[in-house]
């Protein structure tokens, strides 16, 4: 039956559904997971960086976690080749608009730029929608920190917490059960970790399996975020007691 | 001859325009506003070409308004003029340049800074505490170097503005009939009526 | 109006130290013989071991100092790291040259260390964009005849960080008191390999 309407994005079907996009939206849901929590002075975003081979090169550039600009951030779950694309358009969109007003863009018109350019390809002719869905991180002065997801078909919303990809689902009641709307980035980072170590299939979590990145305030109070480094992850799983024993460490990943 | 003035004070920035439309040295026109209100919070005043200059302001006016629309929020007074700017920096290598001097005056809603930015036709532009465009650049920034302080109130402001009006009517040749004098703070922008006070004749 | 890029004024003058460079600017913005403003810096940070300074028709100075940011800001995006000052002089030439024939009426002076080589870096360019390297000093602007004089009488070879500043500060506020379209005060930026000084001068006010 779909045969005769899935070929094309653009068309519905006759119970009035988009197949191509939530083909996308399926593709998305057995990627690794990627979270994120907004606390009173900052956002965490982390991420599941699924280990496909030891051969291959591990300390290469983050694979889940991007910058878009001076006061953004952003997670990726999906096609990495196609969110590539979403993520430059995002960088010049950003660009663009600071060499037009001298000011960062606000963090909900850059998400909505990307989301207009996903949105287009639900609808014009014979295009493969985006296979990627974003968390963004951010700060402006208008709305100060915010959070936001969204998914191939264009759509998107701000959130406290939330998470796509792989096992979405858990991770998004694990949130909602432990999250406290007065954290601190501390807090939030804490939470990251565990449900991330509820969600993933290793039960002990390393520095290679996961991207961890934070936006927060500096003391003098400019805004910075920050990709994690190797040693800093493994200090927090440690921290929480999630890190893998140390004579493990040599064995099969 | 046409006039424009800035000037900015502790927490308000007031904007005057001549109120003379001419032609040469005809006048045309004894009401003409060179103002435009671009949101809440900022105001432009401008001079130039004529036919440009209006077509100009309000080419500016709606893509600031488009602005507000599409976000919900208002263009802060330097975006506001880092936007102007890149327009009229575009327009000067076009087939036909707009021949529009501009002030922009403002106040941000959040913070109630005051700013003031003068741009001319090229693209040039600076956020300074006091401006004038024409004419009046000669007659009036000296004063203003000499009275001017950033924390001025609004009576102080005025009175500075009377005797820049003052000068401007004992030296230029042409009387370019009145001011027509905006004031923008954190309320919003206020029209103000500047009386005309007569002759003011040169010792 | 006579050339575009003397219709503003403003001077902008780079010297090289031992392992640091330094960089400075005066602070006018004129129409001609009229001062519009006296808080007109020509010199953008690029990042932190890498300076720009832009001299010439006010309007290309901001257009120009905004494209850079533009580009740079993609560069460090897309390679993960910051842009070295030689590379940087390679995408100010050919940003400037695809203007050929509807140049940007500037002259970009660009000044700093490269950190992993350690070593400083100064050049100039014109318009167009054609790179003159220099191992000792370049000069801008509307004083820059003056500058020439003033950094031939003054330049010394590896002189330290404090030496320089004392020597590029001085070159810049003797040739910009015999420029009636520079001066109002002065920005100076003393960069070294893991440091940036940058000292506001107030200068004659006349």
């Amino acid at each position: 039956m779909s045969r005769r309407y899935d070929s094309r994005t653009t068309i519905f079907s006759p119970e009035g559904r988009l197949y191509q996009v939530e083909y996308a939206l399926e593709a998305i849901s057995h990627a690794g997971t990627a979270l994120g929590i907004l606390a009173q002075d900052g956002i965490v975003l982390a991420a599941e960086r699924k280990v496909t081979s030891k051969l291959l090169e591990q300390d290469t550039s983050a694979e889940k976690l991007y910058i878009l600009n001076d006061n953004m951030i952003t997670a990726v779950a999906g096609m990495t080749a196609d969110a590539n694309i979403l993520i430059n358009y995002a960088r010049d969109a950003a660009q663009r608009y600071l060499l037009t007003y001298n000011t960062d863009i606000p963090c909900e018109q850059l998400v909505r730029r990307l989301c207009d350019l996903k949105q287009g390809y639900t609808q014009k002719g014979g295009l493969r929608p985006f296979g990627v869905s974003f968390i963004y991180a951010g700060w402006d002065p208008q709305l100060e920190f915010q959070l936001y997801q969204s998914n191939p078909s264009g759509n998107y919303g701000g959130w406290k917490a939330t998470s796509v990809g792989a096992n979405n689902a858990s991770a998004q009641s694990l949130l909602k059960q432990d999250y406290k709307e007065e954290c601190n980035l501390k807090e939030a980072c804490e939470l990251a970790v565990k449900v991330l170590s509820k969600t993933m299939d290793s039960t002990k979590l390393s520095s290679e399996k996961i991207e961890f990145a934070t936006v927060g305030k500096t003391k003098a109070g400019k805004i910075y975020h920050h990709l994690w480094g190797a040693e800093e992850i493994d200090a927090l799983l440690k921290e929480h007691g999630l890190a893998k024993a140390e004579d493990d460490e040599n064995g099969d990943s | 001859m046409e006039v424009l003035l800035g000037i900015t004070g502790k927490d308000y920035v007031i904007i005057a325009s001549s109120k003379a439309a001419m032609r040469g040295p005809t006048v045309l026109k004894a009401t003409d506003n060179k103002t435009r209100n671009l949101n809440k919070n900022s105001v432009m005043a401008y001079s130039g070409e004529s036919g440009d200059t209006v077509q100009f302001a309000e080419l500016i006016q709606a893509n600031v308004q488009l602005y507000s629309m599409r976000n919900g929020v208002a263009l802060s007074p330097p975006a506001v003029s880092s936007f102007v700017r890149s327009e009229l920096a575009k327009s000067i290598r076009s087939k036909r340049p707009y021949n529009v001097n501009l002030l922009l005056g403002g106040v941000d809603p959040k913070t109630g800074e005051p700013s003031l930015h003068w741009l001319d036709y090229l693209g040039t532009e600076a956020k300074i505490p006091y401006a004038a465009h024409g004419y009046a650049q000669y007659y009036c920034l000296s004063l203003l170097d000499k009275h001017h302080h950033p924390d001025i109130d609004l009576a102080r402001g005025l009175t500075i503005l009377r005797m820049c009006s003052d000068e401007l009517k004992r030296r230029l040749p042409i009387d370019s009939k009145g001011l027509y004098v905006k004031i923008v703070s954190k309320e919003g922008i206020k029209e103000h009526v500047f009386e005309d006070e007569g002759q003011v004749l040169p010792a | 109006m006579g050339s575009p890029f003397s219709m503003n004024g403003g001077a902008c003058v780079a010297m090289v130290g031992k392992d640091c460079v330094g960089i400075a600017c005066d602070l006018r913005l004129g129409m001609q013989a009229l001062t519009v403003s006296n808080n007109f810096p020509k010199i953008f940070g690029i990042n932190d071991s890498v300076y720009l300074g832009l001299t010439g028709l006010a309007t290309d100075v901001a257009t120009v100092s905004d494209l850079f940011r533009f580009k740079v800001n993609m560069y460090r995006l897309r390679e993960e790291r910051n842009i070295s000052p030689d590379t940087f002089a390679n995408l100010v030439s050919t940003s400037l040259y695809e203007r050929r024939f509807g140049p940007y009426f500037v002259s970009p002076v660009v000044a700093g260390i490269n950190q992993t080589s350690g070593k400083p870096f100064i050049c100039g360019f014109d318009s167009i964009g054609c790179i003159d390297f220099a191992k000792d000093f370049i000069v801008s602007g509307t004083a820059s005849d003056q500058l020439f004089g003033m950094c031939e009488g003054l330049y010394e070879p590896d002189l330290g960080p404090d030496e320089l500043f004392e020597t590029l500060s001085q070159a810049l506020l003797s040739a910009v008191d015999r420029d009636a379209l520079s001066g109002w005060g002065a920005h100076v930026y003393i960069i070294e390999k893991d440091k940036v000084t940058k000292r506001l001068l107030k200068g004659r006010q006349d």
